[in-house]
């Protein structure tokens, strides 16, 4: 087994250096490609919430008081009301066609029977086939149901000589103050785009790993690569993957820059923490894709592998639906993808502000990743000499 | 006579290149792969993650400094909640905080000490909640448990008579797969055609010096060529897209309101506007591994511009129209209408129309592209003969 050496990797990290800077394709995936999601992401978000969401008014009532709970209804951010309808049905097909994801219904006799004390019934409807949009419009329509048994109360009671705030605390006993931790904004642009953009940038990592060995079996220049790292597989592959980790990490950072500096989203603990954060996600996804294409030693199941991988990343990460309501199996298997440790690091480390003793585990685990390769080497190397391309 | 032969061999060169297409999908590992075993198996996947819809039970730390009995009530109304479950009782917020350092809380409730003093005398309690943020879930439910105990009267009173039902239209569990994965069903058909038709393309013109069509007899008209190969896909996706949009819900028990001819009906312009897409994307790209490299990032920016997960009404502009020039957009718009919501035909006509659309401005364009592909082929043969 030939030695490796410092010289050989410098060398083998020439050659590659040059490859990464003449091909249109690693132009594309390391920078083009991640300052397209950016722009895409961030500027698809940038309300954080989204406001003026439509929905539907059925008011069969049409009197003074169900035209002022239309109004405060409307006056929520997230809400609008786009439409009035004089029956059901019609707010109906306009929620089939998908033109407003909510319907509110103040019954006809409403505010007459309310103020007589008979039970009267306000409806809202969510379309929950859209979860974001049905969620938000359910928080403010439920809001303007309870503000309405107030209203109602506080004309009753004012009547029998109630002070206000006995009424308010008869309709609402316990006021909940709600504090959410670290993004108290709800802000969706800083919950998803935090590590959105980064597993897009680690799929392109390993994409570009798988790819840049596995091209150099099919345009016949492995020998030459080999010879760079004088024939030492170690040698080799460090020299190849040494630039495109500086490339990649440099393109993070430059993503840090936009997030973290000019869109100001929120770090309650350090920035260099984070960036090691980064840079671990970076090299463990390399890791795994010299283990994908040391696996499957053709370009295109390699990439195949790669690319299913890195898909599947984003939702076993578990920030949009989390991992603790998987099934115990997928629980597990979400240690093997990096994102999910880089998810658990930026909610330390960046949301959140933990000390570092919580956090140390994950860190440990992405460098666990680069045990991976070392499984696959021989295979490797034996596959790169002598197994030609298929295509 | 000479244009009845001419369309008959034109029929049946059609017919050729529909099984040397087929025959190549199937033969090439990379292809079949995207073909078959993605389309397969990946909704599956998404399946399983998903599957259980929703958390249940996210466990809550109290800190309560009232300790009154009343507390105690407000604090079992909220574990009786299906959403939440009290984990412990801290003495301290200190205590409260490092439970959900640990990850073993998402959620502090303190209840202050004048709680129960100020309800019997008949004054709203005010109670801190604090909720973890690494998951809009888990916010989600221990607010909305924590809310539902708080309007859940804790002391006898003359009730309002408004009462209010909210309904979850469509999605009555709000489950997160019955959200989603319809969304996922769409998306990787036309995400596997784009890879798997542009591999062949690329492929095609490594095998052939560049060129786009081979060089054999049977590829010798514009209109067969794209009707065959696009015959062949059409041929290999209508088994799958029964297997994604009709099987796949069903193992699932995702809602599933509509008719199976409905769903079919749909997927047609649907598939034949992902197939001319891709085929005319394919024309676009050099080298067989480059589609992967491009394209596969491309699948998250698609999900999103299609308005399912970010409210249609709310995605900027330039976005939107981008958007409309995606099969997908509008496949899983009227999917998802059709499968969840209970829509007809007759309420996506919007998207129907739309795919209708694209697969006919797709098709014509790749029927340009191909022609001068053709032409340009027909006088570099001639130039090579004489």
């Amino acid at each position: 087994m030939p030695k490796i050496s410092l010289h050989s990797i410098l060398q083998a990290a020439n050659r590659e250096t040059a490859r990464l800077l003449h091909g249109r394709i690693y132009w594309f995936c390391i920078l083009i490609a991640p300052v397209i999601t950016w722009i895409f992401f961030l500027s698809m978000m940038c309300q954080g919430l989204p406001t003026d969401l439509p929905v539907a008014l059925v008011d069969l009532d049409n009197s003074s008081v169900s035209r002022e709970l239309a109004r405060q209804l409307d006056a929520f951010e997230g809400t609008q009301i786009v439409a009035h309808y004089g029956d059901f049905g019609e707010a109906r097909k306009e929620m089939q066609e998908g033109k407003v994801y909510g319907i509110f219904f103040i019954p006809r006799h409403f505010s007459a029977d309310a103020t007589a004390g008979k039970q009267t019934v306000l409806s809202f409807y969510t379309n929950n086939s859209y979860l974001i949009a049905g969620s938000l419009l359910f928080k403010d329509m439920k809001t303007t149901a309870t503000l309405a048994s107030g209203y109602v109360l506080l004309k009753t009671g004012l009547a029998h000589g109630q002070t206000e705030a006995q009424i308010r605390a008869k309709i609402q006993p316990v006021v909940i103050d709600s504090n959410p931790i670290g993004n108290p904004w709800l802000n969706y642009s800083v919950y998803l785009n935090n590590l959105i953009l980064p597993g897009i940038l680690a799929l392109l990592v390993m994409c570009v790993t798988v790819y840049s060995i596995g091209i150099e079996i099919k345009e016949k220049t492995v020998k030459e690569w080999l010879a760079a790292g004088r024939f030492s597989i170690t040698g080799s592959i460090l020299g190849k993957l040494i630039p495109q980790t500086i490339f990649f990490f440099l393109v993070g950072l430059l993503l840090f820059v936009v997030l973290y500096l000019g869109m100001q989203f929120p770090v309650n603990g350090s920035l260099m923490r984070m960036a090691a954060a980064l840079f671990c996600l970076i090299i463990a996804s390399q890791a795994l894709g010299v283990f994908m294409i040391g696996c499957f030693p053709t370009l295109r199941l390699g990439l195949s592998f790669a690319c299913i991988w890195g898909m599947l990343s984003f939702s076993i990460a578990g920030f949009s639906f989390p991992v603790n309501a998987m099934y115990p199996p997928v629980q597990a298997l979400s240690n093997l993808f990096p994102l999910r440790h880089y998810f658990l690091l930026y909610v330390d480390q960046a949301l959140n502000g933990r000390d570092l003793f919580y956090s140390w585990t994950h860190y440990i685990a992405l460098l666990g990743f680069l045990l991976l390769p070392l499984l696959v080497l021989r295979h490797l190397k034996w596959s790169l000499l002598h197994v030609p391309y298929q295509p | 006579m000479k244009s009845l032969r001419k369309i008959s061999t034109g029929i049946s060169n059609s017919f050729t290149i529909w099984s040397k297409e087929l025959k190549r999908a199937c033969g090439d590992i990379g292809v079949f792969l995207f073909f078959v075993v993605v389309p397969v198996v990946y909704p599956i996947l998404y399946g399983i993650i998903y599957n259980t819809e929703g958390i249940h039970e996210v466990p809550l730390i109290v800190v309560d400094e009232s300790h009154s009995s009343l507390a105690r009530t407000f604090v079992r109304k909220i574990d009786a909640t299906a959403d939440v479950q009290v984990y412990a009782y801290a003495t301290s917020m200190e205590e409260a905080r490092a439970a959900i350092d640990n990850k073993e809380a998402y959620g502090i409730l303190r209840i202050p000490a004048d709680f129960s003093w100020k309800i019997n005398r008949g004054e709203q309690a005010t109670v801190a909640l604090y909720e973890d943020m690494s998951g809009l879930l888990f916010y989600k439910a221990v607010l909305l448990a924590t809310t539902e105990a708080s309007l859940d009267g804790l002391v006898a009173c003359d009730a309002s008579p408004v009462h209010y039902e909210a309904v979850a239209q469509y999605n009555p569990k709000s489950g997160f797969a019955s959200f989603l994965l319809p969304a996922i069903l769409i998306l990787v058909i036309q995400q596997t055609l784009l890879l798997g038709i542009s591999m062949l393309a690329t492929t095609t013109r490594e095998k052939n010096q560049g060129r786009l069509i081979p060089p054999e007899i049977c590829y010798s008209g514009t209109f067969r060529i794209v009707f065959g190969k696009a015959l062949a896909y059409l041929t290999v996706y209508i088994p799958m897209t029964i297997w994604a949009l009709i099987i796949v819900p069903y193992i699932f028990q995702l809602p599933q309101s509509a008719h199976y001819a409905t769903i079919l009906l749909f997927a047609l312009p649907y598939l034949l506007a992902c197939i001319a897409f891709a085929m005319l994307i394919s024309t676009f790209i050099r080298g067989r591994e480059t589609p992967m490299m491009i394209l596969v990032f491309t699948s998250l920016i698609f999900l999103f511009i299609s308005g399912i997960s970010w409210p249609q009404s709310a995605i900027p502009a330039f976005w939107k129209y981008l958007g409309y020039a995606l099969p997908s957009t509008f496949g899983i718009q009227g999917f998802v209408k059709i499968n969840s919501m209970e829509a007809t035909l007759n309420e996506v006509t919007f998207e129907y129309r739309m795919l209708w659309l694209q697969a006919g401005i797709y098709w014509l364009a790749t029927c340009l592209i191909y022609g001068w592909n053709l032409g340009r082929n027909k006088l570099s043969n001639e130039s090579t003969i004489t």
